[in-house]
């Protein structure tokens, strides 16, 4: 349970200073680096979501008995 | 605790590396104008003092641990060990010191192409390729001003923010 | 898990999610989901006991198991379509979140139609011939 409260944290941090990344290279020019930065940070999250509905999922085939 | 001082290292780490890289942006148009300064000490070495060529670029390269005088000295230190052209020595010189300068491509081929006249044709023609060289660096200086201060801040922030991201991202 | 925690945990998501929809929207709900997420998952083992007792029970009254098994299936199912529909309405795509219920829905009745099906039997065995 505190694993994954801490990882709810990496995340929100983790998009905070993506979106920051993304307004320091749009300012410089660089909007198309911005852009890759911003969908890389994207799907590191969404493989951190991803893994956890899995676990959630596996759980609860558990509880209701094997859907 | 221990993670929280290594999450510190790595964000100090991510900014230096960005500080470096805006210190190099700050460097270019100082090391373009002391280039020309040095071309044009070269130059009146040629003219006035009648000097020959390896021993004027060893004077110039005397001052110790600028990257730019080392130039000079290198180039003067290949020319008196070697007996190859001077286009080559020159050359290779470039080649050997580029890396610790804050210059690039663009100086490079205006003192690659200077290396083709240079101890290849006579006086008067060396000091106005001479000449020719100093002034096409002096219109790149501007345009090193230009870009280091548009981009000198990006860089300070981007080495902090991206240290920042893999700390958290190694939570 | 303590009711204060959770309550404290989606107040910070909240605010968090604020912040980022502003830049990105699309961090916000991915946030917002991992947390919700998170916070059923830690409400699974409640589930769980409450589920297991109702099994007990079920087995000293003396219940067919297949019809208990069923039912905890649906209920299941409609936890998970609740989640699914609420999650995907968050982002606004309204017309993917019915979908989501209608397909709950459709696969209830299908798991229900045996147990009509013995209910009716059942009736019809009851009415004189």
């Amino acid at each position: 349970m505190n694993v994954d409260v801490n990882a709810i944290f990496q995340i929100a941090g983790i998009g905070i200073i993506i979106a920051m990344i993304h307004t320091v290279l749009k300012q410089m020019g660089k909007e198309d680096m911005a852009h890759w930065v911003t969908l890389i940070g994207f799907v590191v999250v969404l493989f951190m979501v991803v893994r956890l509905l899995d676990r959630l999922f596996e759980q609860i085939k558990s509880i209701f008995l094997f859907q | 605790m221990l993670k929280l001082a290594g999450a510190l290292l790595l964000v100090g780490a991510g900014t230096m590396l960005g500080w470096m890289h805006a210190g190099r942006l700050a460097d270019r148009p100082a090391q373009i104008r002391r280039l020309v300064r040095m071309l044009g000490q070269l130059e009146t070495e040629i003219a006035y003092g009648y000097t020959p060529l390896p021993e004027a670029l060893a004077r110039i390269g005397r001052q110790p641990g600028d990257p730019l005088a080392d130039l000079f000295h290198e180039a003067a230190d290949r020319l008196a060990k070697e007996e190859a052209a001077v286009t080559e020595t020159w050359r290779l010189a470039l080649e050997s010191v580029w890396g610790r300068t804050a210059l690039k491509n663009g100086e490079k081929e205006i003192m690659l192409t200077l290396g083709n006249t240079l101890g290849a044709s006579d006086r008067e023609d060396q000091i106005r390729h001479l000449r020719l060289a100093a002034k096409q660096l002096e219109t790149l200086e501007p345009e090193a001003a230009e870009e280091q201060r548009k981009y000198e801040k990006m860089w300070k922030s981007l080495g902090l923010l991206g240290g920042a991201l893999v700390a958290v991202i190694l939570y | 898990m303590d009711i204060l925690q959770i309550v404290a945990l989606g107040f910070m998501v909240t605010i968090l999610s604020l912040v980022l929809k502003e830049q990105k929207p699309l961090f916000a709900f991915l946030l917002t989901t991992f947390a919700g997420l998170v916070i059923f998952l830690m409400l699974l083992d409640h589930i769980r006991f409450v589920v297991r007792t109702l099994e007990n029970l079920a087995d000293q009254t003396g219940v067919n198991t297949a019809y208990l098994k069923i039912i905890l299936k649906i209920i299941g199912i409609a936890y998970i379509a609740e989640l699914g529909a609420q999650t995907v309405r968050d982002a606004g795509q309204e017309a993917m979140a019915a979908k989501i219920e209608l397909a709950g829905k459709m696969l209830i009745i299908v798991m229900a139609v045996p147990i009509i099906a013995v209910i009716v039997e059942t009736v019809l065995n009851l009415l004189p011939a």
